[in-house]
This record gives structure tokens, sequence and C-alpha cells, in this order.
């Protein structure tokens, strides 16, 4: 493998913490919320990719593309709430949305 | 396959493809009939999984005795959710066919779940059932708290859901492989990697989100009570039971390393501690029962802190005592609640003369969750405690039984509502109860005295299943 996997984890690790620094920071749009999970998804699948390389064996790759199969779903049901949501409140701003506190 | 694991696999089948029957039939002619060809389908699979002690183990699915008692608990669950949904989604006017479809499709993936031998149908399994339950929570469109509720767990679920894949992926990058048992540490073995550490770590936080333990259980309240009071029936037994049989299949690969036993310790403390004291202070019931759910997590987390010593039993009676509460509960709820919700705790004054049966229902069900004795809450929190103080954990037993009594005080408050007090104007009469709705209200309360007065048999059922 040409690529040490230390490289790709690092990689894997920075998109990571990207993604999961800016949903914890950019609390204030769903659609940025949406876009940062799938930035820590990709992450994940780096990871999968990387370790099917180092191992020579097809299990992470398989992986890899169930998440892409199982995160698209997740997304298109999470556009479709936004919609709904968006249709009611005319905003994607997602501290309109909180009508239930304790 | 041969012919032999196609046995052992039709409880789960069953269950797909009802879930894929129902969809359809709804195309052609829906109605409210559907909801009792779920029930069927889940009745055939519950009659199926009891009936043919068939076992099979392939690639990534094992029927095993652990799996068909989780699969049984969960039918059973299920059963109850559906007969509670079918007249409640009738007079709230929650119509189409994806609810019983959505609901047996979670019940396929949670059976999925603890029948899981590999990472990758464990992940699936657990994804496909929240997957569900995000549906399911938002389903009712013309409520603006079910939207709220259903994008908030969504976006915590993903969350959550890509912590867990990246510990898995972690797993797979240091170990290369996917299946439990390869994974599981050699005793004797070399010393564990950071990478497998870590990868074990970020996979306990993923399920400790599914389970609700704290710091990972900001979600439950909120969505508690913005979903349907029948899907919040499911959610907070059929999913708890199938994420802790997961977790339960996972603790091997926790064994042999000490930071795993300080991490479970934590959780368990501070989710007994914080839930109970928040559920202190709700003044809407389906919120106060979900940090009660929350605090009761935690003592199922609790016996897994001694999973050696017994604590794996005593985990797994638990969450059944638990789950058959929290449908008495949920479910009385559901019945009591007509056009809106009845959320309120002041709201339930005098309901328990007005509506005997979800009144007893909603009592005993609260009693079991206090842990009061003849229900069976007492036998599950004794089974935990003993569990605790078998395995040296004096101050994790002290912390419970504490906090227990603390709950006692927020459990009675709706009791006290229900029968002590008069309710406030006139007493509307109490529309009668449908049959299903006796059904799903009489069997947990049946199986939660039941279970309190002669434990015997599921324990003794549990020593079998989970040597």
């Amino acid at each position: 493998m040409i690529v040490p996997l230390e490289h790709i984890l690092i990689l894997a690790g920075l998109l990571f913490f990207l993604g999961m620094g800016g949903l914890l920071a950019w609390r204030a749009n769903l659609i940025m919320m949406l876009v940062c999970i799938e930035v820590m998804l990709n992450a994940v699948m780096l990871v999968f990719v990387g370790g099917s390389a180092r191992w020579g064996n097809a299990d992470g790759q398989l992986f890899a593309i169930f998440i892409m199969a199982l995160t698209s779903s997740e997304v298109s049901l999470a556009l479709a709430m936004v919609v709904y949501l968006h249709r009611r409140k005319r905003t994607v701003d997602t501290d309109v949305f909180s009508e239930m506190k304790g | 396959m041969t012919s032999g694991d196609m046995m052992a696999l039709m409880p789960l089948m069953i269950l797909a493809g009802g879930s894929v029957l129902v969809l359809l039939a709804g195309a052609i002619r829906p109605g409210y009939y559907l909801y009792e060809a779920a029930i069927a389908f889940v009745a055939g699979a519950l009659f199926w999984t009891v009936a043919v002690p068939a076992e099979a183990t392939l690639p990534g699915l094992a029927m095993t005795p652990f799996a068909r008692f989780f699969a049984v608990f969960l039918d059973l669950a299920g059963i109850v959710a559906l007969l509670l949904s079918a007249a409640y989604n009738r007079r709230r006017g929650i119509v189409g066919e994806e609810f019983p479809a959505t609901l047996l499709f979670a019940l396929a993936a949670m059976g999925a779940a603890c029948a899981a031998t590999d990472l990758l149908m464990l992940f699936l399994a657990l994804e496909s059932f929240t997957f569900a339950f995000y549906i399911l929570v938002a389903i009712e469109r013309n409520s603006a708290r079910g939207g709220e509720a259903g994008l908030k767990y969504l976006l915590n679920g993903t969350l959550s859901a890509a912590i867990l894949a990246m510990g898995i992926a972690l797993l797979y990058a240091d170990r290369g492989t996917l299946r439990l048992a390869e994974l599981v540490p050699q005793p004797g073995g070399p010393a564990l990697e950071p990478l497998f550490l870590v990868g074990v770590c970020l996979i306990l936080l993923g399920l400790a989100f599914k389970l609700s333990l704290v710091p990972a259980h900001l979600w439950t309240a909120d969505v508690y009570q913005g979903a349907p009071a029948p899907v919040t029936a499911l959610l907070s037994t059929a999913s708890k039971g199938a994420s802790l049989a997961a977790l339960l299949l996972l603790l091997p690969l926790l064994a042999g390393w000490q930071g795993s036993h300080a991490i479970l310790w934590w959780l368990a403390l501070l989710t007994m501690v914080s839930g109970n004291l928040a559920a202190l202070v709700q003044g809407s019931i389906k919120r106060m029962l979900a940090w009660s759910s929350v605090a009761q997590m935690g003592y199922a987390a609790l016996a897994l802190v001694v999973a050696p010593y017994g604590g794996a039993r005593a985990a797994a009676f638990y969450v059944v005592v638990y789950a058959a509460a929290g449908l008495a509960t949920f479910g009385a709820v559901a019945v009591l609640s007509d056009e809106v919700e009845r959320d309120g705790i002041e709201e339930y004054r005098g309901r328990g003369y007005a509506n005997p049966l979800a009144g007893a229902a909603l009592a005993v069900g609260l009693f079991s969750l206090a842990g009061i004795p003849p229900a069976a809450g007492f036998m599950g929190k004794f089974a935990v405690f003993a569990a605790a103080l078998r395995g040296g954990e004096t101050t994790l037993a002290v912390a419970g039984i504490l906090t227990a009594l603390v709950s006692v005080f927020f459990y009675l408050k709706v009791v006290v509502a229900l029968y002590m007090r008069p309710a406030e104007g006139e007493v509307t009469n109490a529309r009668p109860l449908l049959i299903s709705e006796i059904i799903a209200l009489a069997v947990p309360m049946a199986a939660t005295l039941f279970l309190g007065v002669y434990p015997a048999p599921l324990l003794d059922l549990l020593m079998r299943v989970l040597p």
C-alpha cells in the first residue's frame, strides 16, 4: 500500500472532528448541520476503505457502501422533515423550533 | 442457506415480509384493517419463535437462545404497541399504511440487532430500527411537536450513528475483521492497541445514545413528549431492550480492559443521579416518564458494570420488567388522551375513578417504576443491587438505592393526582374502552404483577439464555 494507514487516519480524524465541531458550533442552520454530519460519515468511510486496503479484504469496502445507502436514506428523510418544518415556520433556523423545553 | 436456517430465520422474515405486504396492501386498499394484519404478522412471528426452537448460524446472524429470548420480548411489546396505536391513531386521525408497516420494519430490525454476530449486521440493524423510529416519531403531521421531535431525534441520531460507525471503523482498521468472535481480546494475548481502545470508546458512546445514558440523553425528553404516546411506549421499551441486547453482545470486547469498567461506572452513576433529579421537576407526565426512563437505564447500566457477577442477567431481567411497566404507563397515557394529548400531571386529577382500568394500569406501572412491592420493579431493582453488591460495587449500589428512594416522590405524585385529588370542574364521562385497549393495558399490568410475585420462571429462563 502506497499511502500508510497513519496518514489516512490523520486525515479521517481531521475530517471527523471538523464535522463534529461544525455540527456543535453551527447549530443555527439545519442544512449546515446535515452537511456536517455528512462530512463525519465521509471520514468514517475513509477509515473503512483504508482498513480494507491494509488488511486486503473487502469487508471494509462493503461497510462503506452500506454507510452510503444508509446515509442517503437518512438525509432524504431529514430533508423531507426540513421542507415540512420550513412550510410551518418559514425558516431553517433551529432556534425557532423550541416548543418543548424543560 | 439450508432449510434449517430458513426455519430459524422465519420470524425475522415474517416481520420484514409483512412490512412490505402491509405497505403494498395499503396502496391497493387503505384502511385501518392493516393494523389487524400487522398484529397478525407479529403474532405469527411470535408463535414461530416460541414453537420452532430451531437454531442457525449464518454469516452475520445467529439465531441463538439469546436472540430468541429477545425476539419474544420484542414481539410482545410490538403487539401491545400496535393494539394501542390502532385505537389511538383512529381517534387522532393518523391515517396511512406507513405506520403499521414502519412498526413491523422496526421490529424486524430490532430482532436482527439481537441476533447479530458481526459489526456490520449490528450497525445496520441498530440504524434501521432507529431510522424507523425517526419516521414513527414524526408521523403525526398535524402536530407541531411531532415534527420538532422527529427532527431533534434525527439530528442527534445521525450524529450518534456517525460516532458508532467511526468506532467500528477503527476496530476494523486495527484488527481487519468485523466478526465479533474474532475481535474479542484473548486473555494473555498482546496488549490492546490505542486504535482498538478508541474504537471501543466510540462504540460505547454511540450505544449510550440509543440507551439514553448520560451524557447522550438530551434528546430523550423532547422526543418522548413530541411523539404519539403508543410510539413512545414502543420507543421506550422495545428499542431500549434491543439496544441493551446489542450492548450485551458487545460486552466481551471490553473484557480485559480496566478503562471500560470506569467508563461504565461513571455512565451508570451520572445516569441514575441526573435522570432521577431531572424527573423531580417535570410538570408534564411524558417528560417525567422520559427522565424516568433515563434513570431506569442507569440501573440497567449499573448491572452491566458487574456483568461477570450475574449482572448481565440482572440487566436483561431489569429491562423486561421496565418494559412491562413502561408499556402500562405509556399505554395508559395513550388511552386517556383524547383529541389532545393529556400531558400535564394536573390533568390526571380524579381520572383513576373516571377510567378505572387505565388508572389502575398507570398506578401499577408507576409503582413498578418506583420499585415498590408487589410490582415487578422491586424484584428488578433487587436483582440489580444484589448483583452490584456481589461484584463489590458498594458505592454504586448505595447511590442506586438513594436515587430510587428519591424517585418514589415523583412517581407517587402522579398516583396521588389520580386517586386522591378531586378533578377540577365537572368530570367528563370517560368513553368506554375498546377490546384492543383493554388487552393492551391488561397484559403489561398482569405481567408486572406476576413478575413481582413470582419472578422465578423468568430468572430460570435467563439463567439458561445467558450462562
